[in-house]
Formats: structure tokens, C-alpha cells, sequence
């Protein structure tokens, strides 16, 4: 059956997944390739999220479907296939756009913190 | 050969093997990437693939095959017209229910001019269908259940519409072996719309995406297709519902007024472009009671003492496209590599 996911808005008009949005941000400074993109996220987001490369290649493919990343060049590495991928201009406004709404929803959160007397 | 090089050997040959698990056009699109960035994340001295990685793996080659594509699924004419069908299929089968309750077939008995006495038995105007219905316990029953069939479909309620299908249908299978059936025109129009519209649940997008392309235009084709139906189950109930009258004068009537309304309906159809995949749906809904219908009027009832054979003539069609629309929208789809700029050539290395 049509799984429901296929039937979805489209990525810009829900919240994002934090992978999602940790990979675009390990793309947002340059171009990476898969492993870079890996070690990039791990460390963006303090060790706490750990893509296995099945997730990030299905990621990757959805992304590119979605015309947010595409390939920008690939190389040959100890004879290894390294492809580099860059956000699209669509992507980086696309992570712009989910970058404000994050810091909105933060400010907001930490407002009501401070107005509640709490530990913010 | 040395130790650390068998072990990057055997850990590669393992990595391959699950790799395997993806599509071929995958494969050749990322395989020797994917297999790049595993490599590197290797510890040093693994000699296989850990337990999470692989399951990792299998389970995003099985997202791979099993995904529909996007774009092909949500702009489909065939995904939208099983849509558009899961909403209106019930809404047509109330209407056609309501039109067999208002327009019943009935006949001045006094005009064959038989004895008093066949006259006082059969009764002067011998009726199918029409208010008579609303007394069979069967009847209003089933129409309970489509009007809560067709609500959950409005209301976009896939599994819970589905639900509802399956458990009208075992009460109608189990009822109607021991209470009077329905007229035949109803009985094999209900089985058609139930035969189409699990399938519609089940493989389209959904009934609220249904919902949103259904329009003015649609519901008039509807009307006028139910009307079509109800005047040509009048002619099936004067031609074969009281065979022993032989009322084939009135019966040409209705026949020529249903396929007068069906050529509007599909007149208006084809001017208003109703999607093509929509009006084969209704074509093969249709299926069972035209074919009982057409054999009936050269003499070979299939309803009056069916054998499984009578049944698979009238029903194998109908379910063997509803499993082809089911099994299209579930089965695996060829994987293709989305549409990229590929490669910066003019980058630097």
C-alpha cells in the first residue's frame, strides 16, 4: 500500500528530523563526502547522534530526490570511492528557514524560563 | 598476504554480501561509496560487520526496494483515481440503495387480464424492491453499515473504512444464507463496490486525498450513472425478477432508458476528462452485474443456483484486478537514482 509517508507535505512545511538537519549543517560549511558528513554530525551534535551509513545513504538519496543536496565532485581515495556532496541553493534556504524556526521556538522557551523563574 | 590485510578482506567480502540486499541499480549508483564509508568506520583488526551495522543495512536496502517513488506514486492518474474511488464508490452504492427503495418495479397485474384467483395470489401490483425492502432485516442493516462505510471514507479514515468493509461484508455473506436476499441488481453492484473499494483503501493514497479531488462534476456523473443503474435494474426486475409474467413490454423501456443515462454519464465524463483509471474502476464494479445481467437475458441465470464456477465467472475478474491494483501499489518499485547535476566538473579537486 501507499505508505503515508509518500503522501506527506513536503519536507518544507513540517519540522525536520534532527538527521536531516544535522546533515545539512555538516553540508552548510562545504562540500563532504559520506564519512565526512558521518564524523561532521557526531561532532555538530556532541556525540549524541551517530548515523550508521544505511541511514545516511537513505538520507542522502531522499535529499537528493528532494533537490536539497546534489553530488558535487567525486575522487578516488586509497582506491576508494569518495563522493562530495553540496547543499543546493534550495537546501540552504531550506536549512535557513528550519535554523530560524529552531532558534524562534528556543528564544520562546527560554523567554517563558526566565519569566517562570527558571533556570535559563 | 598480511593479518590486518585478511581481515580487511574478509570484512569487506562480509560488508559486500549486505550490501547485496540493495537493488542492483542501487548497488551501482552507491556500492562502492557506501562500502568507502564503512571501510573507514571500521575499527582496527574487525573482521566482520557489527550486529547493528548490519541490521542497519538490511533494513535500509528493504526501505530502498519497498518505498514507492514520490513523484510516481503521488502524481499517478491510476494513485489518484483509487483515491478519488475509495470516496465515492459508497457514496454511489447508497445512492443506488436509495433508488431501489424510491423507484421500485412494479406492475398492474390486472393488465395480463390472468384468472381472479393467480391475481388475488400474486397480488395486483407485485413490487422488487421499494419500501418492501426496508422489512427484510437484511437490507436495512447492510445499507447501515455502507452509510458508516461511506462516512469513515468521507471523513478519510483508511483503516477504520477498511474495517468497517470487511465486517459488512461477513454479516451479508453470513445473512444472507438464512433471510431473503436483496433484489440481484443490488446484491452484485454492493459485491462489485466492496470487491473495488478494499482494493482502493488498501492501494491508494488514501481517502482524504479522495476527498480533495472529488468535485461538482463528479458527484453529477454519479448521479446520473445511479440513476442509469436503477433504471436498468428495473429492466433486469421486469425481465427476470418475475419471470413467470413475462413482462417484456415495459422491460425494453427501461432498457433503452438505462443505456440512454449511461451514455450520458459517460458522455459527460469523457467532455469533463474525468481521469481514465477512475472510469475503469467503475467499468469493473460494473462487471459482475452486467455479466448477470446479459446471460440472464439469454436464459442462463448465474445467481439462481450458483456453483463455483457460476461465482468465479462473476466475481474472478473484479478480485483479480483488485489484487493487480493492490500488488502494483506494494511490490517492490525498480530503484532510480534521482536526477542530479552529477559532479561538478569545473570544481577543484
Amino acid at each position: 500500500m501507499y505508505r503515508s509517508t509518500v503522501y506527506k507535505d513536503c519536507m518544507t512545511n513540517r519540522a525536520m528530523q534532527e538527521a536531516t538537519f544535522l546533515i545539512l549543517t555538516s553540508l552548510a560549511a562545504g562540500s563532504q563526502h559520506g564519512y565526512g558528513i558521518i564524523t561532521d554530525v557526531r561532532d555538530i551534535s556532541g556525540g549524541r547522534v551517530r548515523l550508521r551509513a544505511g541511514t545516511l545513504y537513505s538520507a542522502l538519496d531522499r535529499l537528493r530526490s528532494d533537490e536539497v543536496i546534489d553530488i558535487d565532485r567525486e575522487e578516488i581515495v586509497e582506491n576508494r570511492l569518495r563522493r562530495y556532496y553540496r547543499l543546493t541553493p534550495k537546501g540552504s534556504q531550506l536549512l535557513a528557514a528550519e535554523a530560524a524556526r529552531l532558534r524562534a521556538n528556543a528564544a520562546e522557551a527560554l523567554s517563558r524560563l526566565d519569566l517562570a523563574g527558571g533556570t535559563a | 598476504m598480511s593479518d590486518s590485510e585478511r581481515d580487511s578482506e574478509r570484512l569487506e567480502r562480509g560488508y559486500r554480501w549486505l550490501l547485496a540486499w540493495y537493488p542492483r541499480a542501487y548497488r551501482r549508483e552507491h556500492e562502492e561509496e557506501i562500502l568507502a564509508v564503512l571501510m573507514a568506520g571500521a575499527r582496527q583488526g574487525q573482521r566482520r560487520p557489527g550486529m547493528g551495522e548490519s541490521a542497519n543495512l538490511i533494513m535500509s536496502a528493504l526501505r530502498v526496494r519497498f518505498r514507492p517513488r514520490k513523484r510516481a506514486a503521488s502524481n499517478s492518474a491510476a494513485a489518484d483515481a483509487l483515491a478519488l474511488f475509495s470516496v465515492v464508490a459508497p457514496l454511489f452504492l447508497l445512492a443506488a440503495d436509495v433508488l431501489q427503495v424510491a423507484v421500485p418495479y412494479r406492475f398492474d397485474v390486472r393488465r395480463l387480464g390472468l384468472p381472479p384467483l393467480l391475481t388475488g395470489i400474486i397480488g395486483r401490483h407485485p413490487e422488487v424492491g421499494g419500501l418492501s425492502l426496508l422489512h427484510m432485516p437484511l437490507f436495512p442493516v447492510a445499507v447501515g453499515c455502507q452509510v458508516v462505510v461511506a462516512v469513515l471514507a468521507l471523513l478519510g479514515l483508511r483503516w477504520a473504512a477498511l474495517i468497517a468493509l470487511a465486517a459488512s461484508s461477513l454479516y451479508w455473506l453470513v445473512a444472507r444464507q438464512w433471510i431473503p436476499a436483496m433484489p440481484d441488481p443490488l446484491q452484485l453492484l454492493t459485491a462489485g463496490v466492496y470487491i473495488m473499494e478494499a482494493a482502493a483503501l488498501i492501494a491508494s493514497p488514501g481517502p482524504k486525498r479522495g476527498r480533495s479531488l472529488v468535485t461538482r462534476r463528479h458527484s453529477i456523473v454519479l448521479i446520473v450513472a445511479a440513476a442509469a443503474f436503477q433504471a436498468s435494474a428495473l429492466w433486469y426486475d421486469a425481465a427476470h425478477a418475475l419471470p413467470f409474467l413475462r413482462l417484456r413490454p415495459d422491460a425494453r423501456g427501461y432498457l433503452a432508458a438505462g443505456i440512454a443515462l449511461l451514455a450520458v454519464a459517460l458522455g459527460l465524463a469523457v467532455a469533463w476528462k474525468i481521469n481514465w483509471f477512475f472510469l475503469l474502476l467503475g467499468c469493473v464494479t460494473f462487471y459482475p452485474y452486467a455479466v448477470q445481467a446479459l446471460l440472464a437475458h439469454r436464459g442462463g441465470n448465474l445467481l439462481r443456483m450458483p456453483t463455483p464456477g457460476h461465482l468465479a465467472v462473476l466475481f474472478v475478474p473484479p478480485l483479480v484486478f483488485a489484487c493487480a491494483a493492490i500488488l502494483g501499489a506494494v511490490l517492490p518499485h525498480r530503484y532510480r537514482p534521482p536526477v542530479s547535476a552529477g559532479p561538478d566538473e569545473s570544481a577543484p579537486a
